[in-house]
């Protein structure tokens, strides 16, 4: 067995909200190793992005703690210049938004040399020839041309290549692609998770793969971690995600999805919504609000993610006697009318 | 490029014509002219309206209007001031180097201030040096430019006299002389800091914001998970695209500044066009006023296609074909 | 007479682009270029495609939102295009947009925002109207205290759902859904989903449904429309479009779409690289000289696919 690439252990991340921290990431662990694709998948809310931007020590207002071990160096313990070296380098992004990703004022080529020049000792010149070749790398065509082009002047499309052309500039070991194709038509979606997954293979690096998406998740993950409310709720082996899904929320979300043999009827509609940050119960089941068919002693308290078949970990107690259940029209109508009025004392409780 | 000021410049030319008719027929419109305040009143009013006839005074406006254009266009004779018996383009060649001069030192002033300022409060808002600087914005919006320019010529003029209070240069230097260029800088010291102290509030409010909302952006966000140093960030991401809104404003900045400050130059002496144009009115010397509004009405026409170019300059999604 | 609520025919919405040295038109964008649809009652057609290809400018100017350079638009047997203009469309004619959170003006109240439409069309009394907005809210499954919140105080699913009740306050025949639940998380998509095919089905609507999302238009629409640059590639009912496709970008289309089953991936693959090369080398048979797909043929009762002519 290989060595793992990326071991993240108890990372908490909290964020500011009118004087208390709370924590956006609740004491998530995962492992990447080489030639490994993990997909971090959940709605938004749920603290995935927030996950990858502290393994990227994005964040510029928020507390980390716990572990993030790249290549056995705790990430969380670097100062700004040792993180300068290391990502783009070694740890490298691509990013939601092709349309914003790119600065509108800098022609491509100098996009990508930046990248080069601060991970390289080569000439301008020589770096230059590379950000061309890179270009051809992600399959785009008239390379030199559109070298010379700002990014106003490519598609969508083009500029996910480019942004991925700059990620991969110095051959990382670790990619980490924050909902990569969302912004992207269906068929260039397809053409650049084959990218991605084509250069994955070449280079050998670990993929940390963040999206909602969970027919992108099929496509390309090895390992699913699905996320709710901070908390990583199951973890396993792609198969068994979608064959075997434990967790109510896997099963839920699965089940939501417009498919061909649902067609046309009705989809499965989670009861409620995310809970706020700060109006987290952080001691129970984070998501027995959403099924209260199902009995308080199914839960456990301050449930823990447990390994209940081998790779397959699942947190809370609950998923061994669920079942889902439909809500009708009006018993959805009475539980937002709740959650309004909850809204409403709380936001009196805010202003005092 | 050379296409799109070509014919921005050939907009302008209607535009111009315009302006210059309407500026000629608003002045024949005013009471009086020339002759009517110079003249002795014991001078008989025969030779006075013979004197009138002599200058063209009492022709119809159109005759006049062509005759005046005529002239410019020709001889590039832009007429001559009744009050002061001298060309006009002489009387505004020896005042428009002073407020060429004045309104360089004042742009040098705003962004060498400026800019620094609006970065920093950008870059650190929220903080209490971001608090010092958004306060003074706050402060400069509130006063109006002649009293704090009052106010600065009293301390750094009499209180404590490091600067001359009034005129463009000390008198009896030979023009050419180190001597004469120093002279020169001191005096346009505390007018020009006392325009663009004030002045520089609206750009260090633009960047401010600029940099707050750019700092957020996601290629800034790419850019550090490049690795990019935080200061080259700034430097080569942020700066350039929070500028721009400024950018389109420093054309119309320049050519307004062109223009002269009436209020300053009076409050310091200062012989500039603000003061010409103020003269000229005053003694009803048309045809130097409408030289000067011309000229104005140019200037603004102009202003505007320099911040185009500019920004095009700066951003290439504009970038004119 | 036809039981057709909406008829399209040889739709064109044309931009001018300036150039040149006096700015003089040049050329013309042609977002849509000859485009015809015929909605029955009480259907959802599906009109899909990737952006830039027409899909939203058909559906405004089904709304009158933008001009029609050529081409008929008949409503409820009424023309709603030229100078035959007769019927008020904005009343039977409702839209539902893509993003619920700069749909909705913040300033106004849930009640305003619904008895917007009303206001311009009925003369009610405030009780009257009050009435009409919990008749509204309750169709749209949202509680009774929501008439006086604001719409920040919603999630985004809830949000869709207020401009999804000011689009039937005024019991329009037909809604022009524009993408309505791409900025949704998927368990709120279905929630949206599910109740607008309710309300469909009760109220007797039609629905012109405009998406990208092809597994979302499989659930939703009995008939879609596949768009490539300004005009129809293919036609039919849903099952010839994914199980029986014919032109080449209608299959590449659907070998596009990520399968959530993990047994199909390596096949999905191999297809999908298959059918990349093949359009690489191929696809320029399937334009005119002018990059124009060809005119529609018919190859069954409901399937029509612009096919290339043999001459």
């Amino acid at each position: 067995m290989a060595e793992n690439l990326l071991e993240v252990n108890n990372l908490t991340t909290s964020f500011k909200i009118g004087g208390t921290y709370f924590a956006a990431v609740d004491d998530v662990s995962l492992t990447i190793k080489p030639n490994e694709v993990l997909a971090l998948v959940g709605e938004s809310g749920s603290g995935k992005s927030a996950t990858a931007f502290s393994i990227m020590g994005l964040h510029t207002k928020a507390r980390i703690e716990g572990e993030v071990n790249f290549l056995g160096k705790d990430l969380t313990k670097f100062g700004p210049n040792q993180f300068n070296k290391i990502r783009g380098g070694e740890i490298a992004m691509i990013f939601q938004d092709p349309m914003t990703a790119l600065n509108p004022l800098m022609r491509i080529k100098a996009q990508i040399v930046e990248t080069l020049t601060i991970h390289g000792k080569k000439s301008k010149n020589e770096n230059e020839k590379y950000a061309v070749e890179l270009l051809e790398r992600v399959g785009i065509a008239r390379a030199e041309q559109v070298a010379e082009a700002y990014p106003h002047e490519l598609s969508g499309g083009m500029r996910q290549r480019v942004v991925i052309a700059i990620a991969i500039a110095n051959r990382p070991k670790l990619l980490i692609a924050d909902e990569p194709t969302t912004a992207l038509d269906v068929t260039i979606q397809a053409q650049i998770l084959d990218l991605i997954r084509e250069l994955q293979e070449d280079l050998g690096s670990g993929v940390l793969l963040i999206t909602h998406d969970l027919g992108v998740v099929a496509e390309m993950a090895d390992r699913v971690a699905v996320m709710y409310a901070g908390e990583i709720v199951e973890l396993a082996p792609v198969r068994e995600i979608f064959k075997n899904p434990k967790h109510p929320y896997t099963r839920s979300l699965l089940t939501s999805i417009p498919s061909e043999e649902q067609m046309g009827g009705k989809l499965h509609v989670i009861q409620g919504v995310v809970p706020a940050l700060h109006k987290l119960d952080r001691t129970i089941c984070r998501f027995s609000p959403r099924i209260p068919w199902i009995d308080a002693s199914e839960h456990e308290e301050n449930p823990e993610l447990r390994e209940v078949e081998e790779g397959h970990w699942v947190r809370c107690t609950c998923y061994k006697n669920f079942y889902l259940k439909e809500t009708n029209a009006e018993d959805l109508a009475e539980l937002e009318n709740q959650e309004l009025e909850r809204d409403a004392v709380g936001g009196n409780e805010d202003e005092q | 490029m050379i296409k799109f000021t070509i014919r921005r410049l050939l907009i302008t030319f209607p535009q111009l014509i315009l302006l210059s008719v309407l500026v000629f027929i608003l002045a024949s419109l005013m009471p009086g002219d020339a002759l009517s305040g110079l003249i002795d009143p014991d001078i008989p009013r025969e030779q006075v309206e013979l004197m009138r006839e002599r200058l063209g005074l009492n022709n119809p406006w159109y005759i006049q209007y062509r005759d005046w254009v005529w002239a410019m266009v020709s001889e590039g004779d832009f007429g001559r001031s009744i009050f002061h018996q001298r060309p006009v383009m002489d009387l505004i060649g020896d005042r428009i180097w002073n407020t060429v001069w004045l309104s360089l030192m004042t742009v040098f002033f705003i962004y060498a201030i400026g800019l620094p300022l609006g970065l920093i409060s950008g870059r650190y808002n929220d903080t209490i040096t971001d608090s010092i600087i958004t306060g003074y914005t706050y402060l400069g919006f509130a006063t109006p430019t002649f009293v704090f320019a009052l106010v600065l010529l009293y301390l750094f003029g009499f209180v404590w006299p490091v600067f001359p209070t009034s005129g463009s240069v000390r008198a009896g230097i030979p023009p050419g002389s180190l001597d004469y260029v120093l002279s020169k800088i001191n005096h346009l010291v505390l007018p020009s800091l006392s325009v663009a102290l004030i002045g520089l509030v609206g750009t260090v409010q633009y960047l401010r914001s600029g940099v707050i909302e750019t700092k957020q952006k996601d290629y800034v966000i790419l850019a550090r998970s490049k690795g990019v140093k935080e200061g080259k960030i700034y430097s080569r991401h942020i700066f350039r695209n929070s500028i721009i809104p400024i950018a389109a404003f420093f054309g119309y900045e320049i050519t307004g500044l062109l223009g002269g400050s009436v209020i300053i130059e009076q409050i310091f002496g200062y012989p500039g066009m603000g003061r010409l144009f103020l003269e000229s009115i005053s003694t009803r010397d048309y045809s130097v006023a409408n030289v000067l509004i011309l000229f104005y009405g140019f200037l603004a026409i102009v202003g505007a296609l320099l911040s185009d170019i500019i920004l095009s300059i700066i951003d290439p999604r504009i970038r004119i074909k | 007479m036809s039981n057709n609520i909406l008829e399209i025919k040889d739709l064109k919405v044309h931009y001018p682009v300036r150039g040149g040295f006096f700015n003089t038109i040049k050329d013309y964008v042609k977002a849509v270029d000859g485009v015809s649809i015929n909605v029955p009652v009480g259907t959802t057609y599906g009109l899909v495609g990737e952006s830039g290809s027409g899909k939203t400018t058909t559906g405004k100017a089904v709304m009158g939102l933008n001009h029609v350079t050529e081409g008929t638009i008949m409503f409820n047997g009424h023309e709603l295009t030229g100078k035959g203009k007769k019927v008020d469309n904005h009343k039977d004619i409702q839209m539902i947009f893509q993003d619920p959170y700069s749909s909705l003006n913040v300033r106004k109240r849930v009640f305003d925002i619904i008895t917007e439409p009303l206001n311009n069309y009925e003369s009610l009394t405030k009780a009257e109207r009050v009435n009409r907005v919990l008749e509204l809210l309750k169709i749209v499954g949202l509680p009774p205290s929501a008439i006086y919140k604001y719409p920040h105080e919603f999630s985004g699913g809830q949000r869709q759902r207020i401009g999804v009740a000011r689009a039937i306050a005024l019991r329009p025949k037909l809604i022009i859904a524009d993408e309505p639940v791409s900025a949704l998380d998927v368990s709120v998509q279905a929630q949206v989903l599910n109740f607008m095919q309710e309300i469909q089905k009760e109220m007797d609507l039609t629905m012109l449904f405009i998406a990208h999302d092809l597994g979302v238009v499989r659930h939703m629409c009995s008939y879609l429309g596949i768009m490539y640059r300004g005009r129809l590639v293919e036609e039919g009912t849903v099952d010839d479009i994914f199980n029986n496709p014919q032109h080449l970008y209608t299959k590449r289309l659907v070998a596009a779409i990520p399968d959530i089953d993990v047994d199909h991936v390596e096949k999905n693959l191999v297809l999908r690289n298959q059918l990349k090369e093949e359009y690489e080398q191929n696809f320029a048979d399937y334009l005119d000289e002018e990059g124009r797909a060809f005119p529609l043929q018919q190859i069954s009762d409901t399937h029509r696919v612009a096919l290339p002519v043999r001459s």
